[in-house]
């Protein structure tokens, strides 16, 4: 299988606006995991985090078609994975999007909203800059 | 996806991943589920991963459940998929049980 550019403790990939992409992501993000013996649970939140903040990009920032749209960029640290999403799409700050609550009962609960809250409860350090056309948000995954 | 009935309950056997590219499947499975069924299982034992697409298709069966007057209930849920779960409040608003009810 060919990788985006991958060395060891380092993924890069690169991702069209279209969210067929996402099997490759979850296959370059197993890759990862598994080159640097990262345990299952690191690979879901790496993989959920990641297909939140692209699946936002792709549907919601004007992404969708985009070639090379989004990058993500994996990187392996003596306690953590440190990683950043980047998008090419309309400057949209993650970190600021408002809390859904999740007490609301089935009537009131809005369909969209929770992916944002996963990827907040799920990363540690989570930051946000725009840069040269680019949303860049970076974060960390405890390991 | 398999569908099985048994003692009443229509199980639905869910498999894989339940993420954007897969939640429109998994959503028409369960709705049709729930309009044909009284009773309706989503089986969660085989789902290895679930993002906030998959928690909607959920979410939007058991409003259809609701609206038909069916039972939903959702069980098996391991792992991950479970942490989920709980971080997104669905226990709030669905009924989550460890094994099958049949």
């Amino acid at each position: 299988m060919w990788h985006n550019q991958a060395i060891l403790g380092t993924a890069e990939i690169t991702l069209d606006g279209n969210l067929q992409e996402l099997g490759r992501l979850a296959e370059e993000v197993a890759w990862f995991c598994e080159e640097n013996a990262l345990d299952t649970d690191v690979e879901f939140d790496l993989n959920l985090v990641m297909e939140e903040l692209f699946t936002n990009a792709v549907r919601h920032g004007g992404c969708e078609g985009v070639k090379e749209a989004a990058r993500v960029r994996l990187e392996l640290r003596d306690d953590c994975v440190e990683a950043e999403f980047a998008d090419r799409g309309r400057e949209f700050d993650p970190s600021t999007a408002a809390a859904p609550n999740v007490n609301a009962p089935l009537a009131e609960r809005p369909a969209g909203g929770m992916g944002l809250h996963l990827v907040r409860r799920t990363v540690s350090d989570l930051a946000y800059r725009r840069a040269e056309g680019w949303n860049r948000v970076t974060m960390r995954r405890p390991i | 996806m398999k569908q099985d009935v048994r003692s009443g309950w229509c199980v639905v056997e869910i498999r894989g991943r339940a993420d954007a590219e897969t939640a429109d499947e998994l959503e028409q499975m369960l709705r049709a589920a729930v309009e044909q069924h009284a009773k309706v299982a989503a089986d969660f034992g085989g789902v290895d991963y679930i993002s906030s697409a998959g928690l909607r298709a959920v979410l939007q069966a058991a409003r259809a459940a609701q609206e038909h007057n069916a039972e939903f209930v959702v069980c098996q849920l391991r792992g991950s998929v479970k942490k989920v779960f709980e971080v997104s409040g669905m226990h709030h608003v669905l009924r989550i049980q460890g094994d099958p009810p049949c």
